[in-house]
């Protein structure tokens, strides 16, 4: 029993011993483990990263401050590599730069960079190949793939910043991916330019607060089960986020915007079931949801409920198959089409209720907050796109609000509503606590639009005064050129004629004929105004046109001015009046019969205009301003200039830069006589001072006072070609006299002219009488004689004989 | 060519412009509708911190269609016409000017003054867009207002060209409201019809649109703001996988020869006929 006893006591002893040992050991081994810490350094003590992780024990910290070390690193052990001072770890290019074989391992505080590019490789920043890693505040640039975890289960990746090589879109890898890797963790990530963030058969992962933008796919979930997606941000993608095959996944409160490449959806779901969306903001992508086959499963649901979907250019687009989704308080506003339904048609066994619409036009008369009218989505458009999608090729066009119009307009061409919603908010739901950026104003891009507004407004308001720089600018240089003007003389006569000599008075007198018509013939359609007309006119002559109306005076002088094309031909100062009607037109002064001045003007900037169309000066006509009352016109709007005025004004603007011939088309038709009188006394002044006057009037006194030569036309053809005193005597002597009387006294008038013997009859509001020259005085004495006032009269040759 | 000519004619006509009771409404109402829509499609930013730029950007899109080209026809039909009515045109062509001259300093001053009532309008939302945050894609909506100058200068060009042909100036304003009308609503109705009927594809439904400068304008704002033609359904998808970057040129181009080509025709009308 004692030796029992004693065996007992050795055998306790001994596993007091044994355990005593091993824990002092393994108490030794633990207190190893936490204090191996290899620092790496370009000062030392370990200078390579390679050999201090060989020797680095399992379980111990490699701390590498600052310094650049190439890749690859392969981390086959349980270790920590913590970076202090942004250490860089560079691939040269080559392969994968970190990789993770060993389960329990931290990266943590790196630069990563420059990975190889091959795809078929997946040439990574850092891949993860086993469980429990942790990859924390790294920062990855230029790799192919970001980081990249395959069957590495448990795995927190937390804080990287992966910007991905350069490259095109087909060409770049996936910035994250995650691959039959359950339970992980991603979260706070930045993501820029990479093409995807692929999570394919890995199940309850925790995506959370990461910012993706400038990529193919912000999210893309395959086979990825019970998964939790919030907070994030996926912004400027092709794609926000693409959801399929996956069962219970749940997004909330993500910013989901500004999606708009290829496909272009915010949020797109295939095949997947009892997805649960909730308070994310989806804006301004192509697509807001598409949802396609979801849910798959007969007994599942996917449910959106307080959703914000604004601005985008479809809401929610639906396949026509989709059945058993839920829409429940969300909000949708200002898209493009609320809901668009691809394919056309009506929406069956989803439930829409109590969402905001911004185009609901009802009312909410009890003031619950509901709309007392149900919302009833029926666009004939969006029927039509839906029905026809190659017409969403008119989306924005004006046509579509034509279309709408005349869908509410006629009812019988509304389409059937594609969804009701029974209970319509009246007010939008906005979740709150969804991290979107926060829009600030953009005071440089202000002050930029302000300005374009600004010069706009000037533009428009000060324009004139803006270009006259430009137009001195052309001036001068056209001056500096020496002033060359129209070159290319054409012979006339069989003569060169130089046009520079036609702006000299000497020159032109030496130029016979100045003005030569040869066989003019212009027609209107059918109608033949001027037949076969020829004549000459000398330098210094004073020629009329002298004819009825619709004889084709106006019609000859505006062929002249190269106004008409015609058949033909007219030379003017050696120039064709058809092909060099600037340099004819710079030889005349033109006064036309209907004075026609921009009423806007002023005289005095009336003739500035003119004067620069002429590159001349108003100064040009300082000799005739005195005469032309140029300074009593000066200040006064042509509109309000009477017609003896406006006569001189277009005297004044004929006369600049001083051509040598004046072409006048009944300059005095809307003259008194006495303007009248001065006026053919001004031309016949001009006429002394050299100048070819060709003038038309159907007035013989007119004719008989200034024309040297006159030439009468009948129905378009030249008749005669004589002097006034030849004409007077073709005429036979006898006058018409046109008396203006008030309009109540005309027949008064008649009956007493008729009563002293004399030819009266009425003609329109005037009184004609036909007398001998000698007696042309006698119509005015009997009628003042019998108390009938004579307001005006006219004397004329008689041609009706 | 004589350019100082067509310099002081440019100055008359934005004088006149600035006289012009049609081109202040005009200028006034684009403005206005601009600035609303710029402040309306933005107002989310307040409401829902975030904002809706693309939203804008695609009514100011359609205000453009809607308003640019009512802008330009009118005032190109009435710029001849009218003066030739007062006869005001006669006695300018009686000067030493050639027609073409006339019609290059009546488009060119016109023009000038759209430019810039367009860049008032634009310049004004764009303060909105600024103001709100929106200025991520400035560019786009630059290009959009650049785009709409475009669009002026082909409205504008085919009044000038109703206005050299139509004999008065009720019937050249006449004529200028109803191409408004068919640019704008029935000729798109009618290809809309057409694709209907005769189930086009996309390559022609593209091939008859884009014979509308408005359409050309519309595809090539859209591809400036949004970077693709996603949005116009396969009609926009052929046209961005057939012409790829040469889109872009090959619409400003369209865009040039629907305004060369009216003036070119307005030109020799005039020269065939004259001006007056």
């Amino acid at each position: 029993m004692r030796a029992l006893r004693r065996i007992l006591h050795i055998t306790i002893g001994l596993l007091v011993l044994v355990l005593g040992v091993w824990w002092a050991l393994a108490g030794s081994r633990s207190a190893n483990a936490q204090e191996q810490v290899l620092v790496v350094s370009p000062e030392g003590p370990y200078r390579s990263l390679e050999v201090a992780l060989a020797e680095a024990a399992p379980g111990s910290t490699v701390e590498v401050r600052g310094g650049t070390y190439p890749g690859p690193v392969v981390l086959d052990k349980p270790v920590r590599l913590v970076g202090v001072g942004w250490p860089v770890i560079d691939g040269g290019g080559k392969g994968t730069v970190v990789e993770i074989r060993s389960p329990d391992v931290r990266v943590s505080g790196f630069v990563i960079r420059n990975s190889g590019d091959s795809l078929d490789e997946e040439n990574s920043g850092i891949a993860v190949k086993a469980p429990n890693a942790v990859v924390e505040d790294n920062r990855l640039e230029g790799t192919l793939f970001g980081i990249y975890l395959r069957k590495a289960h448990n795995t927190v990746v937390r804080r990287n910043v992966i910007q991905s090589k350069v490259l095109d879109l087909p060409r770049r890898g996936d910035a994250i991916r995650i691959w039959y890797s359950n339970d992980v963790v991603l979260e706070e990530n930045v993501v820029r330019q990479g093409r995807d963030v692929v999570l394919w058969y890995s199940e309850r992962l925790q995506v959370r607060r990461n910012v993706v933008t400038g990529g193919r796919y912000g999210l893309h979930f395959m086979y990825c089960d019970d998964s939790v997606i919030e907070e994030n941000q996926l912004v400027n993608n092709s794609v926000g986020a693409f959801l399929m095959y996956s069962r219970r996944l749940h997004l909330r409160r993500n910013f989901i915007a500004y999606n708009r490449g290829p496909s272009g959806f915010g949020v797109g779901l295939k095949d997947m079931d009892d997805a649960l969306l909730e308070e994310n903001l989806v804006v301004d992508n192509r697509v807001g949801i598409f949802v396609d086959n979801s849910p798959r499963e007969i007994d599942s649901y996917v449910t959106y409920q307080r959703n914000l979907l604004a601005y985008n250019d479809v809401g929610v687009q639906l396949l026509p198959s989709v059945r058993r989704n839920i829409y429940e308080s969300n909000s949708f506003v200002e898209n493009g089409e609320q809901v668009h339904v691809a394919g056309g048609g009506r929406l069956q066994e989803n439930v829409w209720r109590g969402n905001f619409w911004s185009d609901y036009a009802g009312y909410d008369a009890d003031g619950d907050g509901v709309g007392d009218e149900p919302y009833r989505s029926q666009r004939l458009f969006e029927d039509l796109t839906g029905r026809y999608p190659l017409l969403q090729f008119y989306r924005y066009s004006p046509v579509v609000q034509a279309i709408e119009f005349a869908a509410k307009a006629v009812p019988v061409v509304r389409p059937e509503p594609k969804l009701e919603d029974l209970e319509p908010r009246m007010s939008p739901y906005v979740p709150a606590s969804v991290p979107a950026p926060v829009s600030t104003p953009d005071w440089r891009a202000g002050a930029g639009m302000a300005l374009l507004a600004l010069l706009g407004a000037a533009l428009v308001g000060r324009g004139p005064h803006l270009l006259e720089r430009s137009r001195r600018h052309l001036v001068s240089t056209h001056v500096g050129a020496g002033g060359e003007r129209a070159e290319g003389a054409v012979p006339v006569g069989g003569q060169e004629q130089n046009i520079r000599g036609a702006f000299q008075g000497e020159r032109v007198r030496d130029m016979e004929p100045l003005i030569r018509v040869d066989h003019l013939v212009k027609r209107f359609g059918p109608f033949v105004a001027v037949r076969d007309v020829s004549f000459d006119v000398a330098a210094g002559e004073a020629v009329a046109l002298w004819g009825a109306n619709g004889a084709g005076k106006t019609t000859i002088l505006r062929c002249l001015l190269g106004l008409y094309p015609f058949e033909g031909h007219i030379w003017v100062g050696g120039y064709h009046a058809r092909w060099q009607g600037r340099e004819v037109r710079r030889l005349m002064g033109f006064v036309p019969q209907e004075l026609a001045f921009y009423d806007d003007l002023s005289a005095e900037e009336t003739l500035a205009f003119y004067a620069r169309l002429k590159h001349t000066s108003p100064d040009s006509v300082a000799r005739w301003a005195e005469r032309l009352g140029l300074e009593e016109l000066a200040g006064k709007a042509v509109r309000e200039l009477s017609g003896g005025m406006k006569q001189r004004l277009a005297l004044a603007v004929a006369l600049l830069g001083d051509p040598p011939i004046l072409l006048l088309d009944e300059p005095t038709a809307n003259l008194d006589v006495r303007s009248r009188r001065e006026f053919f006394d001004l031309l016949l002044e001009l006429k002394a001072a050299g100048k070819t006057v060709l003038f038309s009037s159907h007035r013989f006194d007119e004719v008989a006072h200034v024309a040297d030569r006159v030439l009468v036309l009948e129905s378009g053809v030249l008749v005669a070609d004589g002097s006034p005193a030849e004409l007077a005597v073709q005429l036979d002597g006898h006058l018409v006299v046109r008396l203006a009387v008030e309009a109540t006294q005309v027949d008064e008038a008649v009956r007493l002219l008729r009563q002293a013997g004399l030819e009266a009859d009425r003609n329109g509001k005037d009184v004609r009488v036909c007398v001998d020259p000698q007696r042309k005085v006698e119509p005015i004495r009997v009628l003042l004689g019998a108390g009938v006032p004579v307001r005006d009269f006219d004397v004329e040759p008689d041609r009706s004989g | 060519m004589d350019w100082q000519n067509v310099v002081t004619l440019v100055q008359k006509e934005l004088h006149d412009a600035r006289r012009n009771r049609w081109f202040w409404l005009y200028t006034v109402v684009f403005t206005a509708l601009a600035f609303a829509m710029a402040w309306m499609g933005l107002a989310g930013v307040g409401m829902y911190s975030v904002a809706g730029f693309g939203r804008t950007a695609a009514t100011l899109v359609n205000l453009v269609l809607l308003i640019v080209p009512l802008m330009g026809l009118t005032l190109g039909a009435m710029s001849l016409a009218g003066e030739r009515e007062r006869s005001t045109l006669l006695y300018l062509l009686a000067q030493p000017v050639t027609p073409l001259e006339v019609l290059l300093g009546k488009f060119l001053g016109l023009m000038l003054a759209l430019v810039g009532a367009l860049a008032v309008g634009f310049g004004l939302s764009g303060l909105v867009v600024a103001w709100r945050g929106g200025t991520a894609q400035l560019g786009g909506y630059l290009g959009l207002m650049v785009l709409a100058w475009g669009l002026a200068a082909a409205s504008l060009a085919l009044g000038v060209l109703v206005s050299a042909v139509a004999r008065r100036a009720s019937t050249a304003v006449g004529v200028a409201l109803f191409l408004w009308l068919l640019l704008v609503f029935l000729g798109d109705l009618g290809v809309m019809g057409t694709a209907i009927v005769l189930r086009l594809r996309a390559s022609q439904l593209l091939l008859l649109a884009l014979l509308n400068p408005l359409q050309v304008f519309k595809v090539a704002a859209i591809l400036a703001v949004r970077g693709s033609l996603e949005v116009l359904g396969p009609a926009g998808l052929y046209a961005v996988r057939t012409y790829g970057s040469q889109l872009m040129p090959l619409l400003v181009v369209l865009l040039a020869a629907w305004t060369a080509v009216p003036l070119g025709l307005a030109y020799l009308s005039a020269h065939r006929r004259g001006l007056t």
